[in-house]
């Protein structure tokens, strides 16, 4: 924690309650992560790779998103990834929620992971909301009694009246980003991934996700990672923090420390 | 085989959630309709009537079988699996693009996904069987032992056909040309997999042999023994060693180009 002496807020103590809920389990572990993104020269390129190994053909580029990306997260820590457009904190997060697997080195990963990736991605057009909610609960991998419990938790929150039983087809994008939202924190996370979502519905839903988001964290099972461009926000949920440049690491530390770091670069 | 392995395990730990899923896309495609599952046996029952038709009245090509079996059963012994098969070729090719989000979005084995869909299209399938034998036994065929080979046939087609359609959805996830590809041969594939012809009438010797290494005429040729010729399939030794053959390619072709590609295919679907 930083060590300035003014007299603490709310928002500190609630830091230190944060601070003294984490554990000392590992919940991820990046071990010299390389992701590579291999970019043919046409599609050509990249239909010749399924019959003759992939490292002969010609490539335009191989973009590393991740660079030999190295960290732990203990459980119940709160971290920020900041870094720019193209860092590599998307990857990162895609390899942490299972989606996307390391070109090299070994993710791991323990507990069962909430994603808030492109929150209103993957809902099906043609089923109600709360169909949708339950699909997604399967997909999963929740059993029945935790969807029971799941499903009308989520419907509370999104707070949607008579849309939730309407095809997704019929909500605004504000509605289906609640509905990914709701869903993302009522299914009790051990690890919750937050890729800028809270940016999402009007500033009174904002309030509900961002008081939601901050009760989730205290916690202390809950791990959080929170993906950002800006530190404010970043500093308000998180205290450590860690800046990617070009997927490589250049920070690692309080987010304080990072964040101004971040803001120097 | 320790790849094979993985593919069915992974399948096998989310049972429950693929045969949810499963009924879920077949309740979507019934969405939007007041008549909703009368749409799905529609289409397959209009294109038997209109065959049957064209074929048995229009052109008088058809024929009962020695032991009085009605022409309509060979037909339908032959359309019955062909839809399955249709959508499998054609919908079945493409079913990770179908199911994005489940690829990109959640994590989920890859080789699940189309166990998804086979099994929406299997429900599908499995009432146009039902209809198969109503009208069996409408024409007072009898209940006897060679209609095993009915059950037979479903499950080796649903085996053979997953096989397909996952290594051809993971090659197109890659490469849009074997969609094309598939898309392209499907028309072609009905009229030369001894659909609505008789195999085994050409009297053409070489041309037979290809066509018994066709899954496609192998597993509507199960389907006609069970209901029209009376035969069993170890009669005819060489459409079991052409299928066989056929399930084995397809079997390693899977299991090498799952490996090549599952890695590969999240980032670029």
């Amino acid at each position: 924690m930083s060590s300035n002496e003014t007299a603490p807020t709310s928002e500190q103590i609630a830091a230190d309650a944060r601070q003294a809920a984490v554990s000392d389990e590992i919940a991820i572990e990046f071990d010299h992560v390389t992701k590579t993104y291999k970019l043919y020269k046409d599609d050509k390129q990249r239909f010749a790779s399924i019959f003759w190994g992939k490292k002969k053909r010609e490539l335009v580029a191989s973009i590393n998103a991740n660079d030999d990306l190295s960290f732990r997260i203990r459980k119940g820590e709160a971290v920020a990834f900041l870094g720019s457009n193209g860092a590599g904190k998307s990857t990162a997060l895609k390899m942490v929620t299972g989606v996307a697997y390391p070109t090299k080195g070994t993710v791991t990963v323990n507990g069962h992971v909430s994603a808030l990736l492109e929150l209103t991605a993957g809902f099906d057009k043609s089923l109600t909301g709360r169909e949708n909610i339950y699909l997604r609960g399967q997909a999963l991998g929740f059993t029945k009694e935790q969807l029971e419990e799941l499903v009308p938790k989520t419907v509370e929150f999104a707070d949607l009246g008579v849309y939730i039983d309407q095809p997704i087809r019929m909500y605004s994008s504000g509605m289906k980003a609640r509905l990914g939202f709701g869903f993302a924190v009522s299914s009790d996370p051990e690890i919750l991934v937050v890729d800028e979502a809270l940016a999402v519905g009007d500033k009174k839903f904002r309030e509900k996700c961002y008081a939601r988001v901050r009760e989730i964290m205290e916690d202390e099972k809950v791990t959080v990672l929170f993906v950002t461009h800006s530190s404010s926000a970043a500093e308000e949920f998180c205290q450590r923090g860690i800046v990617l440049d070009h997927g490589r690491k250049l920070f690692d530390g309080t987010i304080e420390e990072a964040s101004a770091f971040y803001e120097a670069m | 085989m320790s790849t094979l392995l993985n593919i069915i395990r992974s399948q096998w730990e989310r049972r429950e959630q693929i045969f949810t899923l499963a009924m879920f896309d077949l309740r979507k495609q019934g969405r939007g309709t007041v008549l909703g599952p009368v749409w799905l046996f529609a289409k397959p029952v209009v294109y038997i009537a209109v065959f049957w038709f064209a074929l048995e009245i229009g052109l008088r090509s058809g024929s009962g079988s020695s032991n009085g079996a009605p022409y309509l059963l060979w037909l339908m012994g032959g359309l019955v699996p062909w839809f399955y098969i249709q959508t499998m070729l054609g919908t079945g090719c493409s079913v990770l693009g179908r199911f994005k989000y489940l690829v990109n979005k959640i994590k989920f084995p890859i080789a699940g996904i189309p166990t998804i869909f086979a099994l929406a299209e299997m429900v599908i399938h499995l009432g146009m069987v039902l209809l198969l034998l109503v009208v069996y036994f409408l024409f007072g065929q009898p209940l006897d032992a060679y209609l095993l080979q009915i059950p037979v046939a479903i499950v080796l087609m649903f085996v053979f056909f997953y096989m397909f359609s996952f290594t051809a959805s993971l090659l197109s996830a890659v490469s849009k040309d074997f969609k094309n590809l598939i898309t392209t041969l499907s028309t072609p594939l009905f009229w030369l997999s001894g659909i609505i012809f008789n195999v085994y009438d050409l009297g053409i010797q070489w041309l037979q042999v290809i066509l018994m290494f066709n899954p496609i005429t192998f597993i509507a040729t199960l389907f006609r023994y069970a209901v029209y010729d009376k035969m069993w399939i170890w009669e005819n030794p060489m459409a079991i060693i052409g299928f066989a053959v056929v399930f084995i390619a397809m079997m390693v072709a899977m299991v090498v180009v799952y490996k090549r590609t599952y890695e590969e295919v999240p980032d670029v679907i």
